[in-house]
């Protein structure tokens, strides 16, 4: 009599062990794929939906911040009250197109733990602190806001550092565009319009534009032949007014056309200073492309920057690929052909001169604070590599000095300030050159003065176009970078 | 000493629902509250009130049912409670009520046990068919059907004094009348059922007569689905009567021929039936038609996998995503916040419930009871299975509560008594 019972007990036993294995499969098996699925509204919710700590700027202007929403009382809204000035740097976090800059790297900061159930849970139950952390950057807001002010309504990209700490003081890449308009639901027609748009707003030019840095270059080409001692600043080269290059029938002039300097020969100095290409093709071609590649590796070419956010590596190819090809070294030494580089990079580049040939760790991230205020831990200035000696590094202070003083850079002095600096105007194919400017200042600093190096290119031009150099248009751009900051 | 056992774990139950409350609370920013303080007054007065009750009138009844059943309660109430807190104010007076009934089963058996539900077999085949047709009733009468979800198995009292109305679904009690009467009746015939055979070829089937039963059980069932266009609760008839006539009898034959019943009425039902037909193909692809027929089965996949295996936390994840959240779909609910361990939690204690039920039909001495005991076991256990295998995607979504845990007074009122027939029925057997 209790053999039915027992089958029907076992059946049904059965079917809910059938339940569980089913359970397990959709939620542990299959679970990430529905979980991910873009119509799981969650995902819209959790995007943009939980609190997130605020991100400051070194003197504390807020440029993002999480609001109680309006419609849904456990909901926060992300708003970006400085809109364009800081969208690359700090980023957005969007429903529709994830999130992008310090939103994303630094989202563990940022979000709060309650949602990580046991370890947020856990954290909570031994005292920690259950709300998000916020982030104090090392950006001064009044030259961000003048170094957008400058690029104005032209393309390119501004990177300002302290060369002694690697402390990012402005980081601008334009166009900009508003991220408040991303955030939203309602946000897909402005994130199409941004995609579509063929001046790439969306390009964050500071760490992901690649530019040929023309002779911006010129400083690394100077440091390979003074660290390898082939040349001193006094050493002289011939000055013809067309290079022939080796086994081919092309030339190398310069960019006005004349000789460097009386037609017969020339010192490293005058063609440093007037930034000649036909002199520094030769000692690029008398340096030889090993010693290019590795002063310039030296630099941070090639290689991955450590940085806040992902940084494109700046290129130039490898050594045996054209060690043998002279007209390659010749056009790779003056920064043209298949060298390209970053605005952080060339940021870099005079940062390490400024600081006795150290290239420092650059970081945009200052502080991690708790929500009440309280620091949870900061950022430690950090060598990351040496590019050059303390002695090429002072005599490359000295040539970018004299560059300001009577040569291509003098719209970048400033009055009563040393500065020091190398302009580039880098050919494009196809559209008017890229105009840039590196440089630093003051030269000479005691421990507690500010000092900072800068990096500008404005893209193909800009709205001085064809005629653009960087002498002319980057240049001045940096003069006043400088003089704000050191005002300030 | 075993009512003391209970009422241990009935206070680590009630506590857990308190605790899911707080939870609830604290991820709204706020900290223990009167919403706590309720929760735990409500549990402890009907939970406290029927474990009082096995302690007069049943003092040898099982001591496992009331816990797992508060367990269930618990975690299905802060779910409902974190989807909408006014449902969950209300489930509260359904607790308090379902209490009550279940109280007022354990003291109308004090004296004379569950024998005395024979007598009136008649009666509870008469209430149990009428509570299954009373949704029919027109709508301008003062007691009048209603159709949700494009279901009329509900029941509207219109209130004139208060101006409310009381709303009901009477088929779930209905369910447990036609069990006392199906075990009631089984119990007299079951052995002339089991042994009268007739020959065709090779097949032994039983005397026509002895048909009759499930082809009764099949037709009430079609007859609730057609009339009441409710998938849920017809295949849960059904499999009732066929696993009661299986149970009476020990023979396969009836399985056999309900299993071919049910591919004939499903095949029909299939066919003809709009509503059938969306919710198979919406079973079969949910994303096909994601917006439409899909769209809960969606909500709910999305609900599970989200949830993975720890869950969102209560009160952290989005169940009031998915549609009746708080009553069908409870199961994605708790199965997004407390993730796969929750899920498995609430599988296993049903898994408990079920194996305690059919262990007291086991035990029971006398036919009818063994019959009500594991036929009411079978209610709660089928039932549990339906909507579950309709949440994981193993079945199609039929409408029906899942037991203790779903929002739903007559659900509850269902379920509670279902827990005090099992007890009474366990503590004859050990008095």
């Amino acid at each position: 009599m209790n053999a039915p019972i027992r089958r029907v007990a076992l059946t049904i036993i059965a079917v809910f062990a059938i339940l569980a294995m089913s359970a397990t499969y959709l939620q542990a098996v299959a679970g990430p794929s529905y979980r991910d699925d873009p119509r799981n509204a969650r995902l819209i919710a959790w995007r943009t939906g939980r609190e997130r700590g605020t991100i400051v700027t070194a003197e504390g202007v807020v440029t993002a911040r999480s609001d109680p929403s309006p419609d849904d009382a456990k909901l926060f809204r992300r708003t970006y009250p400085e809109g364009e000035t800081y969208v690359h740097t700090v980023g957005f976090t969007s429903v529709l197109f994830g999130s992008r800059g310090l939103e994303r790297t630094r989202a563990d900061d940022l979000v709060s733990d309650r949602d990580s159930n046991i370890s947020g849970v856990l954290n909570a139950l031994m005292g920690g602190d259950p709300r998000p952390r916020g982030l104090r950057l090392t950006i001064d807001h009044s030259l961000q806001a003048k170094a957008e002010e400058l690029l104005g309504d032209q393309r390119g990209a501004i990177v300002a550092l302290d060369p002694r700490t690697g402390a990012v003081l402005a980081i601008v890449s334009t166009p900009g565009f508003d991220p408040n308009a991303l955030v939203g639901p309602d946000g897909g027609p402005a994130g199409t319009a941004l995609e579509e748009d063929p001046a790439e707003p969306l390009r964050n030019r500071t760490i992901n534009g690649s530019y040929p840095p023309g002779s911006a270059f010129k400083v690394i080409t100077a440091a390979a032949a003074l660290e390898s001692g082939i040349a001193s600043p006094s050493t002289t080269f011939p000055d013809p007014l067309e290079l022939e290059l080796p086994g081919t029938t092309s030339t190398i002039s310069n960019a006005d056309g004349e000789v460097c300097d009386d037609g017969d020969s020339v010192t490293l100095e005058i063609a440093f200073i007037r930034s000649c290409n036909t002199t520094f093709a030769q000692i690029g071609m008398e340096v030889g492309a090993l010693g290019l590649v590795d002063t310039a590796e030296g630099f941070g070419f090639n290689e991955s920057i450590p940085f806040d956010l992902p940084v494109l590596p700046s290129r130039i190819p490898e050594a045996t690929s054209f060690a043998n090809d002279p007209p390659a070294i010749a056009a790779n030494a003056i920064g043209q052909r298949d060298v390209v580089a970053t605005p952080l990079q060339m940021a870099l580049v005079a940062a390490a001169i400024a600081n006795d040939g150290e290239v420092m760790v650059p970081f945009v991230v200052a502080d991690v604070f708790r929500s009440n205020g309280s620091i949870e831990s900061s950022t430690t200035p950090a060598v990351w590599r040496r590019a050059v000696s303390p002695a090429t590094a002072s005599v490359l202070r000295d040539l970018m000095e004299r560059a300001v003083l009577s040569g291509t850079g003098r719209k970048a002095a400033v009055p009563g300030i040393r500065i020091a600096g190398k302009t580039g105007t880098a050919e494009v194919a196809g559209s008017a050159p890229h105009a840039w400017f590196i440089g630093f200042g003051p030269v000479e600093v005691e421990a507690a003065d500010r000092q900072i190096a800068v990096a500008v290119v404005v893209e193909a031009g800009g709205n001085a176009g064809e005629l653009a150099t960087g002498g002319s248009v980057a240049a001045p751009m940096a003069s006043q970078l400088i003089a704000t900051y050191l005002a300030g | 000493m075993s009512r003391n056992a209970e009422l241990g774990f009935l206070a680590a139950a009630i506590l857990l629902g308190a605790l899911g409350i707080a939870m609830v609370e604290f991820t709204r920013g706020n900290w223990l509250n009167a919403q706590v303080a309720l929760t735990l007054v409500t549990f402890g007065i009907a939970f406290g009130a029927v474990h009082m009750a096995f302690r007069v009138w049943a003092p040898s009844a099982s001591p496992l049912l009331l816990p797992i059943a508060a367990f269930l309660a618990a975690i299905g109430f802060t779910e409902v409670y974190r989807i909408d807190p006014e449902l969950a104010s209300l489930q509260r007076w359904s607790f308090l009520a379902a209490a009550a009934a279940a109280v007022l089963t354990l003291w109308l058996l004090r004296n004379s046990g569950v024998s005395v539900l024979r007598t009136y077999r008649y009666l509870f085949l008469a209430v149990g068919v009428a509570l299954l047709m009373l949704p029919l009733l027109p709508d301008s009468w003062f007691l009048h059907g209603a159709t949700v979800n494009g279901s009329r198995l509900w029941v509207r009292l219109e209130l004139p004094l208060v101006a409310r109305q009381l709303s009901f679904q009477p088929g779930e009690l209905a369910k447990v009348f036609l069990t006392i009467f199906l075990a009631s009746f089984l119990a007299e015939r079951s052995d002339a059922m089991a042994t009268v055979d007739r020959a065709i070829g090779p097949i032994r089937i039983p005397e026509p007569r002895h048909l009759g039963p499930v082809l009764v059980a099949a037709l009430a069932s079609f007859a609730v689905l057609i009339y009441q266009r409710d998938l849920g609760a017809s295949l849960l008839l059904f499999s009732l009567f066929i696993a009661m006539l299986y149970v009476a009898t020990g023979r396969v034959f009836y399985v056999a021929a309900g299993a071919v019943l049910v591919v004939i009425g499903g095949s029909i039902a299939l066919t003809t039936f709009d509503h059938v037909q969306r919710r198979v193909s919406a079973w079969l692809d949910p994303f096909a038609d994601f917006t439409g027929a899909g769209y809960q089965t969606a909500q709910g996949l999305f609900a599970l996998g989200s949830g993975s295996l720890t869950g969102s936390g209560i009160g952290l994840g989005r169940p009031d995503l998915i549609p009746a959240a708080a009553t069908d779909f409870v199961f994605a609910a708790v199965g997004e916040e407390l993730g796969l361990a929750g899920s498995i939690a609430v599988i296993a204690a049903y898994v408990l419930l079920v194996t305690v039920g059919f262990g007291i039909a086991l035990r029971a001495r006398d036919r009818f009871r063994k019959y009500l005991a594991a036929g009411l076991t079978i209610v709660v256990g089928i039932q549990a299975a339906i909507i579950l295998a309709g949440v994981l995607r193993l079945f199609p979504v039929t409408g029906v509560t899942l037991p203790f845990m779903s929002y739903g007074g007559s659900s509850l009122m269902a379920s509670m008594v279902i827990v005090a027939l099992l007890g009474r029925i366990s503590h004859e057997e050990r008095s």
